[in-house]
């Protein structure tokens, strides 16, 4: 068990060294990049010093599983792939730091085979970023030393979170630091902030992404409820009731230690975590740009190069992939997982690779085969749910997810380096690149040597990678025939690959076949250029390209030492592949060609189509991708629909505002009567005969409402004034009446303040008189029949009696009044009221005597609270709309108005 | 808007007003009043004022403007409730604070603050603020107005 600061550091230090390196000056531009850089170098020590020391656990899981498919080979168990039950402490998760445990947020890391791999792929390809980042913004242009100084402390966040949510054991800080990604990838899309078009581009990621990760949060919350309520997950305390309860599945080591059960409640169908899987892939398959949400990743590169390479081909476009490696080892036994993922990943595949094969802009095509890789890895976890019988052994059809993606990575960071470099010193448009070989040999070689890869041509890791995935393909097929259709897109999609390695050779080599200029002109949306650079410094901008891409012809051509590394790192769950179980890893190049089968000929049909196709005139012009329609259309839909609805409703006419609001109450308050029957007793009860009873009550009333509806049939404005004072007169008078002496008050000193106020407004009003006005008629009965559900609402409040149909409730009155102070029986057995200071209530009270006051600032204290805020605001309000004549002069001349008033 | 006699009878009027409405914010816990209605009275007094003795005199009298007294107000009410949390208890809970008074009868009957005096000069002082504020300001625009 790694301990967790370990893991913690790791996860930390590029952000804390990129934020570090903010304090140097800005002219220091290497001691910056050393500083910055040694983040993701110190995490990439930390983390592989971790990997060295779980390597025992690693292992172990491997001899686990690889014992549990001897022992359960023989059977054709739906679970299979996934009995390989670990124990409830596979060695393989960090200690914790409590952070919020009641909503199961806490600090810690699960250092499994995947999370490690993806750490250290984030990490080391990190450094070769950073390193090229100086290569790229370099130190000739006007901005560089600026545009460095911002760069590194948002990589280094960029950093921090993709290392968090590969490497977080917390579900939900997963989600925590997947957002983190979303927002740094939008800060660093939108990196030229005076481009309209990257920042709306940027915009377009973030939402996608962003929409996503909602997805992913909720299917978090489904995943955890309801897994706690099938009982599944290690007991806690409740924090609210402090029983023991179960908490549901809320850690990634949990899924997978509680994995058995998990499998058995989705065997028997349970909704919830069908829903939780769907919501959980909506966040993977949006974060790793499957159709029809990949538009944002072409979108995406708007950002500069060094973004592109490391965002969106080799880190954080993975992390939907990485998400559904997490998923794998339990929900593969979801019948929906294959049926999902695997036609929407081969989609993706195929629709990338046919509008890569129809781009120029180099960035473009890329990005395109990004999406198609993309497709291509979600597919392979789709199939992995799938098994094969092959001489009486079970197989799983997954081949070697780590493999898959570090091959990709391995050739898709290198591509982007050397097409950045290249955009730098000439165009990155391809037709414009025709010979660009004899120029800029270290750059163009840099890009061809990854096209290699790109095309799966033998030599390459990528080779055997596509190989395997046709393998597993052509297995599975056997037993579901459609996929053989997946098989036909697959070859199809290598067939475009290939050809594009083609036509990349071709026209950087200045051969016949490549394109021309005379092939359309494409311009490049985004084009960063300065002065070129020379000297040693100078290289970083293909160096680090060409050592990553190194690895791909390592791992091709000394396949051993491939699986020796890489191999440490693939998942348990596909120990039970064929080859892991008969080679004992990857096959090499030269297993698998003497090997031949049907995987081997559609490798070769691949190739020869390929340059073919390459090589023919098909298919030469740039295209634009229509669902790059997509988001501008759901933009439009929620930007401009959203307006018209919002006009709809809100009409900025008073008038139109009070009916709503009152007609909502009236409705709210129907409804309410409707269901509750005590509610319409008060109206036939003895309550509202006695309030008549009480006639001076009743005479006030009556000349309330008499001036009330004399107010607009009179026509000059002081007498309505008076005859609205008139009214709240009488309301004071019935307050007296009825005894509420504090109501009283309140109410008469209203009455004078607004006496005054209006005075001083009328002077200020027209002189003309006001015709009679009653408005439309249906506004009587409008404002008569609130003005009786006002009646009726406080006849409930105060009368009803609920004590038979709701024991414990008393009328509100009683309530309160209890609550004020307590009622005591004195020596006499008479009822006294004792006050707050001898009280020893021990339950909330308001420890006064006036009810009245205690309701206003302990009851409804909030409500207080929130009401002299908004008088407050009201007041500043007013003060801001009605400004001093004098100033308003002053700022009216100040914007070159003549003096003496407003034109 | 002003005469002799309602100049002159202020003088005697705001400050028994000013004090009649001290006296309702202090007495409402336990009687009829509170910090609304003694800061409404309160309002009402100096806006009298205002009205017969013209700008200046009010300016010396409250020489800063409202806004500082509203501002002063929601600060002391939200403390108030705020203080309650640092003693573990819900916002705005209610709690009474007994001081021994020297020639008084502690036993039988013992002074003691409630905290919601502490809220109650928050919303006298709120409502004062706006009250004046709005009131005075408006009473301006006719003064000037009238001047223009």
């Amino acid at each position: 068990m790694a301990p967790v600061w370990t893991v913690f550091i790791a996860v930390l230090a590029p952000v804390t060294l990129g934020l570090l390196s903010l304090f140097l000056p800005r002219p220091w531009i290497e001691r910056r990049m050393v500083v910055a850089g040694l983040g993701p170098a110190v995490a990439f020590v930390l983390l592989l010093a971790t990997a060295i020391d779980a390597t025992s656990a690693l292992s172990d899981a491997h001899q686990a599983a690889k014992h549990d498919h001897a022992t359960h080979s023989s059977t054709h168990d739906a679970g299979d792939h996934t009995a390989t039950a670990a124990s409830h402490d596979d060695g393989l998760t960090t200690g914790t730091l409590d952070w919020m445990p009641t909503l199961h947020i806490n600090i810690a890391f699960r250092t499994d085979g995947l999370g490690l791999f993806f750490a250290l792929l984030v990490s080391g390809i990190g450094v070769m970023v950073y390193l090229y980042a100086r290569g790229y913004f370099g130190r000739a242009g006007p901005t560089s030393a600026d545009d460095l100084f911002r760069f590194y402390p948002t990589i280094g966040f960029f950093t921090t979170a993709m290392l968090g949510v590969v490497l977080a054991d917390y579900t939900l800080l997963t989600l925590l630091f997947w957002e983190m990604t979303s927002i740094s990838s939008f800060l660093l899309i939108g990196w030229d902030r005076y481009d309209k078009k990257a920042v709306k581009l940027a915009m377009q990621a973030f939402f996608t992404t962003g929409l996503g990760g909602m997805g992913l949060f909720g299917g978090i919350l489904v995943f955890g409820n309801t897994t706690a309520a099938l009982g599944i997950g290690p007991m806690g305390l409740d924090p609210v009731t402090g029983e023991v309860v179960c908490m549901g599945i809320w850690r990634w080591s949990e899924m997978v230690a509680y994995q058995s059960e998990i499998i058995g409640a989705i065997t028997a169908m349970s909704p919830g975590l069908m829903w939780a899987f769907v919501l959980m892939f909506i966040g993977a398959g949006t974060k790793s740009a499957q159709f029809p949400f990949h538009y944002w990743l072409p979108g995406a590169m708007a950002a500069p190069t060094p973004v592109s390479a490391f965002l969106h081909s080799a880190t954080m476009v993975k992390a939907g992939v990485f998400l559904v490696g997490r998923l794998f080892p339990v929900f593969a036994a979801l019948p929906l997982f294959p049926q999902v993922i695997v036609p929407l990943g081969a989609v993706t595949m195929f629709y990338g690779a046919a509008v890569a094969l129809r781009q120029h802009d180099l960035k473009r095509i890329f990005a395109y085969t990004t999406v198609s890789q993309l497709g291509l890895l979600m597919t392979m976890y789709g199939l992995g749910a799938l098994q094969y019988t092959y001489k009486d052994h079970v197989f799983a059809a997954i081949d070697f997810d780590v493999t898959q993606i570090a091959n990709h990575a391995f050739y898709k960071a290198p591509l982007f380096i050397a097409a950045g470099a290249i955009g730098h010193v000439l165009s990155r448009d391809l037709t414009q690149l025709n010979g660009a070989f004899y120029k800029h040999k270290a750059i163009c070689g840099t890009m061809m040597a990854a096209a290699l890869g790109l095309a799966a041509l033998p030599g390459t890791i990528s080779f055997q990678a596509k190989e395997l995935f046709l393998y597993g393909i052509y297995h599975v097929a056997k037993d579901h025939p459609w996929l053989w259709l997946i098989m036909g897109m697959t070859v199809v999609t290598a067939i475009f690959n290939v050809a594009i390695c083609v036509r990349v050779w071709t026209t950087l080599l200045g051969l016949p076949g490549g394109l021309t200029e005379a092939d359309g002109e494409h311009h490049d949306d985004h084009h960063h250029e300065h002065a070129h650079e020379h000297g040693v410094l100078a290289n970083l901008i293909w160096l680090p390209g060409a050592v990553i891409v190194s690895l791909q012809f390592l791992g091709g051509i000394i396949t051993p030492l491939w699986n020796k590394v890489f191999g440490l790192f693939e998942q348990p769950a596909t120990a039970v592949n064929y080859f892991q179980y008969k080679a004992d890893g990857v096959p090499s190049l030269l297993y698998a060609v003497t090997h031949p089968g049907i995987p081997l000929l559609m490798s070769g049909i691949a190739i020869g189509g390929g340059i073919l196709l390459g090589l023919s005139k098909l298919w030469r012009d740039a295209i634009t991708d229509v669902c790059d329609r997509i988001y501008p259309a759901l933009y439009w839909l929620a930007v401009t629909g959203g307006g018209r609805c919002f006009r709809l409703v809100q009409t900025g006419n008073l008038k139109h505002y009070l009916l709503f609001v009152l007609a909502f109450l009236m409705g709210g308050f129907i409804w309410a009567a409707a269901t509750d029957s005590g509610m319409a007793h008060v109206l036939h009860g003895d309550e509202v005969g006695r309030v008549l009873e009480y006639w001076p009550g009743a005479l006030i009333g009556l000349i309330v409402c008499a001036t009330a509806v004399l107010i607009p049939l009179t026509e000059s404005r002081i007498v309505r004034v008076l005859f609205l004072g008139a009214c709240g007169f009488a309301v004071v008078g019935l307050y007296l009446v009825y005894q509420a002496p504090d109501l009283a008050l309140t109410q008469l000193m209203f009455e004078i303040i607004s006496v005054i106020l209006f005075v001083i407004v009328l002077r200020l009003l027209p002189k003309k008189k006001v015709a009679p006005n009653i408005g439309k008629w249906w506004r009587i009965p409008v404002a008569a029949s609130v003005g009786l559900l006002f009646g009726w609402m406080t006849l409930i409040a105060a009368t009803t009696d609920r004590t038979e149909t709701n024991p414990g409730r008393e009328p509100l009155g009683v309530t309160l009044a209890q609550h004020s102070y307590q009622i005591k029986e004195d020596e006499f057995g008479q009822p006294k009221i004792e006050t707050a200071m001898t009280d020893d209530l021990g339950s909330r009270g308001g420890k006064g005597n006036n009810v009245v006051n205690v309701i206003l600032v302990d009851f409804r204290g909030f409500d207080t609270l929130g009401e002299i805020a908004v008088l407050g605001l009201a007041a500043m309000g007013v003060w801001s709309m009605i400004p001093h004549r004098s100033r308003r002069k002053d700022a009216l001349t100040a914007r070159g108005y003549p003096k003496g008033g407003a034109a | 808007m002003s005469s002799l006699i309602l100049r002159t009878a202020n003088q005697f009027i705001v400050p028994v007003t000013l004090l009649f409405a001290a006296y309702m914010a202090l007495k409402g816990h336990n009687l009829p009043g509170g910090g609304f209605i003694g800061g409404l009275i309160a309002a009402v007094s100096l806006v009298l004022y205002r009205m017969s003795h013209g700008r200046a005199a009010m300016s010396r009298i409250m020489p800063f403007h409202p806004r500082v007294m509203v501002a002063a107000g929601l600060a002391i009410a939200t403390l108030t409730g705020v203080v309650a949390l640092c003693f573990g208890k819900p916002m705005l809970y209610s709690e009474v604070i007994y001081i021994d008074l020297p020639y008084t009868d502690a036993a039988a009957d013992p002074f003691y603050i409630p905290s919601a005096f502490f809220f109650d000069v928050g919303v006298m002082l709120v409502v004062v603020g706006i009250s004046v504020g709005m009131i005075v300001r408006l009473g301006e625009e006719i003064e000037e107005v009238d001047e223009a």
